[in-house]
């Protein structure tokens, strides 16, 4: 958490983040380019320049595809999505290099705008085998762009939480358009079962983790309570909540989290106002309410966020009734202070 | 025991050794992936050709000037053994642009001497020359040389693909199918001429430069047919070390079959 905003607040954490991810890409590189210059010794520079920075960018964009899926079934794997937007931002990278060195080698020198080139060199849009892949790879680099360069805590705010994330979860449409652009592109002309093989348990291995995860959070979304007879929905015993846990349950199409600390019970509204983290899968520390995503904090009774800082969430009333947990469907106002409830 | 619940807050130090545990498992098997990836997609490629482009190597070549239609120099190597070294411009661009110079102080200078610098792409037995300046085309004050008419070879159906010899033979790797189709159409579309690549052993020749009905150039029109195999026929013509086909662009048949020209 932060209350002004610096390009990178660096800790040690985010510098071993960013090294490892350094590392990774100079190995790539290095051991991409000594097997072209021993299996591929006539190749070109910029051939080797383009290959090595896209198929770099197409495995690192299936690493930050898994990370969100595998985040929500370990909660173990949540450091790596702390930093998730670092390693975005140098697949970025390593896709715009691919980019600007293609339009440069393919379109630049010629009698038309390289951009205009890109669209109409290739006119055959209505052919799939045919079709004009690198339009693919441009808007897919363009989503990329505008997802790389508002990623930061800025934009997050400025944009509201709700913009952003729509604009982050284009990030399935650049996977999309990156795996039309590389199966009508490259693998039209460079057939190996090996790197098609590769691509395609990509694809499969994101597209299970992501089905699997939908799974575990349509369960919660599937709860049924019932209402006793003042409108209040039953959810569950109370012991089923880990001391400084909480449980999350679908109240009024709305996810709530119910966290049981100090003997006390409170529930807020489940969304994060910062990412739109899942509070429940937080923890009480120092007394307050954690989010597993980005460690920002709510005061348990009335869902504010400590002072200095403002955020705050909707709360509710609870109630128990023989160890059972009630709760009032009808969220009170974010920041609504709620006498917690002793256990 | 019970087990420690742990819980990662990124701007803390202390992390859980089951996290710890967690994350180490995620990068390494990350970085198994980048390992295996950067295998198989660098061993993995079709070899390129050991065609050359002497881009940083200037050459002086003398020799006798033809359009047929295409700009040529004809140079001789021994005593009445010739070679057709095909001229292109600097970029995506044909030669003529550079010759205009020279064309307006002679009206014709088809069959004059002339000696260009620039640079070679030559593979296969073919040369190119990459002419990157008009100053650096010199006109001797040679007799005018006749020249020599091509030999017909008949009508000819050829499979192939249609590429821009710049590229292909030599500037780019590959220069040839679909991944270098948006490039041979600037090329073309710039002024160099388009050449069909045959892909099957028993044509009269590897290579064929292609010319309207009228043996006039084409470029533009054929855009639609370039780095997709296909099927050319049209009235064959050898010249000194390239063959000419006459051809109807819109007879030209696309074939749905992977390119097989290398």
């Amino acid at each position: 958490m932060g209350l002004d905003y610096k390009l990178v607040l660096w800790n040690k954490h985010k510098k071993a983040y960013d090294k490892i991810i350094a590392f990774g890409m100079v190995m790539y590189l290095v051991l991409f380019i000594v097997l072209t210059l021993i299996f591929n010794p006539e190749t070109i520079a910029e051939t080797m320049i383009i290959r090595a920075f896209g198929s770099l960018a197409v495995i690192m964009l299936h690493i930050i595809l898994a990370i969100g899926p595998l985040s929500r079934l370990n909660p173990q794997f949540l450091p790596i999505l702390y930093n998730r937007r670092h390693l975005g931002v140098s697949m970025f990278l390593a896709a715009l290099i691919h980019g600007v060195f293609a339009i440069i080698h393919f379109h630049t020198l010629g009698n038309v705008n390289p951009i205009y080139s890109v669209f109409t060199s290739n006119m055959d849009y209505g052919s799939l085998t045919n079709f004009p892949f690198q339009v693919l790879g441009f808007l897919a680099l363009l989503i990329l762009f505008f997802m790389a360069s508002t990623s930061h805590d800025f934009f997050l705010k400025n944009l509201s939480p709700q913009v952003w994330k729509g604009l982050h979860m284009l990030v399935y449409i650049a996977y999309a358009l990156i795996l039309l652009h590389v199966f009508l592109g490259a693998f039209q002309q460079e057939t190996s079962i090996f790197t098609i093989g590769i691509v395609v348990l990509g694809f499969i291995v994101i597209t299970s983790l992501h089905l699997v995860a939908a799974f575990k959070e349509s369960k919660v979304d599937g709860f049924k309570g019932e209402k006793d007879t003042g409108g209040w929905l039953k959810v569950c015993d109370m012991h089923e909540i880990p001391e400084d846990r909480a449980k999350i349950f679908t109240v009024g199409k709305k996810r709530v989290a119910i966290f049981k600390y100090d003997g006390k019970l409170s529930a807020i509204h489940n969304v994060c106002k910062h990412q739109g983290g899942p509070l429940g899968e937080g923890k009480i520390v120092d007394g307050c309410i954690t989010c597993p995503w980005h460690g920002y904090q709510y005061l348990p009774h009335n869902g504010q966020s400590p002072p200095p800082f403002t955020e705050k969430v909707a709360t509710y009333e609870l109630r128990l009734d023989n160890d059972i947990i009630y709760i009032n469907p009808i969220g009170l106002e974010e920041g609504t202070a709620v006498e917690p409830i002793l256990c | 025991m019970e087990k420690k619940d742990e819980f990662y807050i990124g701007y803390a130090d202390t992390v859980g050794q089951e996290t710890k545990s967690s994350i180490r498992r995620f990068v390494l098997t990350a970085l198994g992936l980048l390992i295996v990836g950067a295998v198989l997609f660098g061993s993995f490629q079709k070899e390129a050709s050991n065609s050359t482009f002497d881009f940083d190597t200037p050459t002086k070549i003398s020799g006798t000037y033809y359009e047929a239609p295409y700009p040529m120099l004809r140079v001789e190597l021994t005593e009445n053994t010739f070679k057709d070294i095909l001229l292109l411009g600097f970029g995506k661009f044909g030669a003529n642009a550079y010759l205009d110079n020279i064309k307006k102080s002679e009206v014709n200078i088809n069959g004059k001497h002339l000696t260009i610098e620039g640079n070679l792409i030559y593979y296969n037995g073919k040369t190119l020359l990459q002419i990157d300046d008009s100053h650096k085309i010199d006109l001797d004050n040679s007799k005018k040389k006749n020249f020599i008419l091509p030999q017909a070879m008949g009508t000819q159906e050829v499979v192939g693909e249609i590429v821009d010899p710049k590229c292909y033979f030599g500037v780019m790797k590959p220069g040839y199918g679909k991944i270098h189709r948006s490039c041979a159409a600037l090329c073309i579309s710039g002024g160099i001429p388009p050449v069909l690549v045959a892909s099957e052993a028993n044509a009269v020749s590897e290579y064929f430069l292609l010319t309207d009905l009228k043996g006039n150039p084409i470029h533009k029109d054929i855009i639609p047919y370039i780095g997709i195999p296909s099927k050319l026929k049209g009235e064959v013509e050898k010249m000194e070390d390239w063959y000419i086909m006459r051809i109807d662009v819109s007879e030209i048949e696309k074939l749905e079959k992977e390119s097989s020209i290398y």
